[in-house]
Formats: structure tokens, sequence, C-alpha cells
């Protein structure tokens, strides 16, 4: 079973430690999502599974299908199964969608897959995406609206058949309609491959469409709350203040972000030194 | 039609492909009419080009160097009135070059291109000067390389705009990119314009694969030799079309593969 368990899973970012004791279990098949106010550690937790090197992982473990995947470089976990839909997916010159797709296939394959086969399934998997026929000739993500990237990954999830597909706000800068047709693929290709999914969405939208069957609070770099899919519903309708107040948590993101109010007639400087000294 | 021996070519309008194949090598293109010519280089130590694209010509000149021995190489092209040139070349072989291209639009309304793309696990230095001498003239520079372990690559590019040549442009793109520290890659870009009424534009850019970009595709499953040769491959594969007869376009494009293949899966 290609299940992912996370322990206690503390992660730095230039010597700021944004994950602070992170315990997660995803069974195979199973649907979460992760929520939280911004810039509280999700997006760092999906980079840290998928090893991207500007994260370091100070202690923890986390075990992916019986490995630990933290001894593995990033190509071995796509490889191992687990795919990251990212939040800003980067453009590549010169690099064509259709050699990037068939280079990626074929390391994950003891024979390279045949022109044939390869053209037949990005022309489906573009078709089901509902993209530009171009796309494979085109250049990885260049000149690509927000929208065409998000879809972008969905095409490349299709075609790789990942174990574990991990979706960083995949939701965000789609339209109403695209939302549900990358809804319906994910879906669909959850049924087709067992595929577990862990995605982080603030949309209600795009959620009562996937259906999470778990949910993830995270915040101050740890998962304060889990619980079923009437979580995120609540969270959409009220806001996280209620979990601060109910779970006696002091959210540290906001604390920084806390700035003096001024007003015309203030003097800005003064306010700050003043702030500064009541720190 | 293999080349051992400086001579005259005399080009009508058809395509013509050469295999040169000497030592020291003069060779003086007598352009007739409008036409394409590919030039294999397969052995040779000095080689010297001239030619002169007549009136409302256009000429394509491009040189495949698969020389496995150092190369001097010194061409001057001049076209004349509304004349059109692109000369291009291709290197991923391994061996040293030193090359000194100058193309001078003399004529009113001529256009001249001079475009590389290299692999380089080597010394290569190319000295390229495109003179607009008349009104109206275009000039455009682009040079791509990948420089791998132990390439050096020094590119001096010089578009040169003279006195009277008003209303012309002079363009030039260089780029140079690398995998890995210690590689050694020069590029000095200059504008030379002594006229007012001209257009006028230099692009430089040397530096490692955005480690960015590395992790995006790696987090697909790609290993950093499969990187390095994608990105080695969308850089320097766009030359070959340049070269009009699809045969020779696609045998090109086999070598540059095959070529690539080798020396970034290492």
């Amino acid at each position: 079973m290609k299940n992912l368990e996370i322990r206690d899973l503390h992660v730095c970012v230039e010597d700021k430690e944004i994950l602070k004791g992170v315990d997660l279990s995803l069974k195979q098949g199973e649907s979460h999502v992760l929520m939280g106010p911004n810039g509280n550690g999700k997006s760092t937790l999906l980079a840290a599974i998928m090893g991207d090197p500007r994260y370091t992982v100070t202690s923890g473990s986390i075990i992916f299908d019986d490995k630990d995947i933290l001894k593995m470089p990033v190509n071995e976990r796509s490889i191992a199964g687990i795919f990251l839909g990212m939040q800003y997916p980067q453009e590549i010159n010169g690099v064509t969608n259709s050699d990037f797709l068939r280079a990626a296939m074929n390391v994950r394959r003891d024979r390279p897959v045949s022109l044939f086969q390869f053209i037949k399934e990005m022309e489906k998997t573009i078709d089901d995406l509902k993209m530009s026929p171009d796309l494979a000739h085109r250049f990885l993500n260049e000149g690509f609206s927000g929208g065409e990237k998000k879809r972008n990954e969905i095409v490349q999830m299709q075609m790789l058949k990942p174990s574990l597909a991990m979706l960083d706000e995949i939701d965000s800068g789609l339209d109403v309609d695209a939302i549900k047709i990358v809804a319906d693929a994910i879906n669909r290709i959850r049924q087709e491959n067992n595929m577990s999914l862990l995605i982080v969405s603030h949309y209600d939208r795009f959620l009562e469409l996937i259906k999470p069957e778990i949910t993830h609070v995270l915040v101050n770099g740890r998962i304060v709350l889990t619980g079923g899919p009437d979580l995120y519903q609540k969270i959409d309708q009220q806001g996280y203040d209620w979990i601060y107040e109910q779970y006696n948590i002091e959210p540290e993101i906001e604390q920084e972000k806390k700035r003096p109010q001024l007003s015309i007639g203030s003097c800005a400087v003064r306010e700050t030194l003043k702030g500064a000294e009541t720190k | 039609m293999i080349i051992n021996s400086t001579q005259s070519l005399s080009l009508d309008h058809n395509s013509h492909s050469y295999e040169i194949n000497g030592d020291d090598i003069k060779l003086d293109l007598r352009i007739e009419e409008s036409c394409n010519v590919f030039f294999r280089i397969v052995k040779v130590s000095s080689l010297e080009v001239k030619g002169l694209i007549p009136a409302e010509t256009k000429v394509s000149l491009f040189f495949w160097n698969e020389c496995e021995q150092e190369i001097n190489a010194c061409e001057d092209f001049v076209v004349e009135k509304d004349g059109d040139l692109s000369v291009g070349y291709g290197e991923c072989n391994n061996a040293s070059v030193n090359r000194k291209s100058i193309l001078t639009l003399k004529g009113e309304g001529s256009k001249g291109r001079i475009s590389t793309a290299s692999l380089i696990n080597c010394r290569k230095r190319y000295q390229i000067r495109v003179i607009n001498d008349n009104v109206h003239t275009d000039a455009t520079i682009s040079n791509y390389a990948v420089v791998l372990k132990g390439g050096e690559l020094m590119i001096d590019a010089v578009g040169q705009i003279l006195n009277g040549a008003h209303k012309s442009t002079s363009h030039q793109t260089s780029r140079a990119l690398s995998f890995e520290e210690g590689q050694k890659a020069t590029i000095l870009p200059e504008l030379l314009i002594d006229e007012n009424d001209v257009k006028a534009s230099h692009a430089m850019s040397i530096g490692r694969v955005d480690e960015a970009q590395l992790y995006y595709m790696m987090s697909r499953g790609l290993d950093m030799p499969s990187c390095t040769k994608l990105i080695s491959l969308g850089y320097l594969l766009p030359i070959a079309e340049l070269i009009e007869d699809e045969q020779l376009k696609s045998a090109v494009q086999k070598q540059l593969e095959n070529r690539i293949n080798s020396l970034c899966m290492m």
C-alpha cells in the first residue's frame, strides 16, 4: 500500500523554521485537503514532501510506500509515484511539452513509450482538459495564461499517473468552467488509478467538486485540527477565528504582520519606532 | 561534392551541398543567383571564405562543423543592393575553433544575419562583425551556446553602423548556458554607431540554468543529465531551421541530438 506517513516534521527556509512538528497520515486512495491561513506552511509541507531544495528538513520523517523519501532525490520521489501540481509552474523556453512529457514517461518505464502510443495518449489528455491542440508543440508553460499553466499541471498528472498527487492551489487562476474541467479530470484519474490526493485549496466550490474525505488545518507550522468534510465547509463559512478561540491558538503570522494604524497627520516613522519599543 | 583545395565555386539558382576535406583551403563564392549552400566541414586547418552577394539575390549559407582538429576560419561577405544573406554555423564537434566573420551590408536595402549554435566542451572563439554601410540596411547577430565541462567560449560580437547608413537596424542576441560551476564563457556585445536615425539593440546572458526550472523538471522524474539534454536541445536545435534542404536539415538535427545525448548523458 502506497501510504504516506509524516512524523514530527520540522522544515526551515533560510534559517526560519516554517514547519514545527507536522504529523500526517494518508492511506492510499484517500483524499485530504490542507487548509489554513496564508503563510502558515501548507505549500512548504508539499514542497518538502516533493524535495524542493530551497527547504531544509531539520528533523522528522516522511515515509511513502514504506520508503524513507527524505533520502531520495527529487526525481526518484517522482518516479516513486509522488506528483506535485505547483502553485507557480515554471516556464521553460525551448523545451516542448511533448518532449518533456515523453522523457518524463520514459524514465518510469522499462521500455520507452512508442511515438504512436504517446501521441494518442497526449491528444486524449489535451482533449480531456479542453486545452488547445497545439499544446504538445508549445514550449513548456511559456506564454501560458495562469489558468493554462494550472491545467497543464493536470495534463502532466494524467500522463504520469502518480500514486499520490499533491495539488498546491491548483484551482487559483481557473475560471468557473475550468475548475469543473480540472475537478472532473482529477476525480477520473483518482478512480482509474486509486490515486491519493493531498490538496491545498481555499475554495469551497473546488472542494465540493473534489469532495475530500479528510480536512487538516495547519496553523503556525503545525496541524492543529483534523476533521471530515464538515470542517472545510465550516471554515468556508466562518473563517479561522473560531479555531483560534476554541483551541487557544495565537496566530503568529498575524502578529508579525500587525502594523500600527496610521492616518494622515500621524508620523509613520514615530509610530513604527513606538511599535518596535513595545515589542 | 568534396572540396579539398583552394577554388572558386560558381553558385546558381539551386541548393548546393559540399564537403570540405583538406588542409588549407580558400573558397571564392561566385554567386550568380539566389541559392542555398550547405558546407559540411570534415577536415581543414585553415579555411578562408569570401563571397559577394549580388543585388536582389537571397542567399543562405550553412556551415556544419564536424572537424576533429582545430580550425582557423576567416570569412568575409559583402551584400549588394537589396541582397539578403543568412549565414549559419552549427558546431558540436570536439575541436577548437577560431573564427573571424565579417559581413558588410554594402548596398542600399541589403540584409544580413549571422547565427551560431554551439555545444562546447573545448575552446571556441568567435569574432563576428556585421557592418551597415548603406541606408535601410538590416543586420542581425544571434549566438546560442551550451557550455559543458571543459568548455571555453569567447564571443566578440560587433554591430557597426557607419556614418550615412541612416534608417538602418543592427540587433544582436548572445546567450550562453551552463549547468555547472567552473565553465568559462565570455561574450562581448558591442554596438559601434556613427549615425543618428537608426535602431540598434543587444541582449546578452551568460549563466547557469535556473535552479527553480531544474527542480520543476526533476519533480517530473528527470535526472540532471536528462534535464541538461532537453534544455540543450531546445537551445541549439532551432539553428537547423536555417537549412532549406529537408534531408540535410534532418541529418543535422539527428547529429546534434546524438552529440547532445552523448555529451550530456555522460
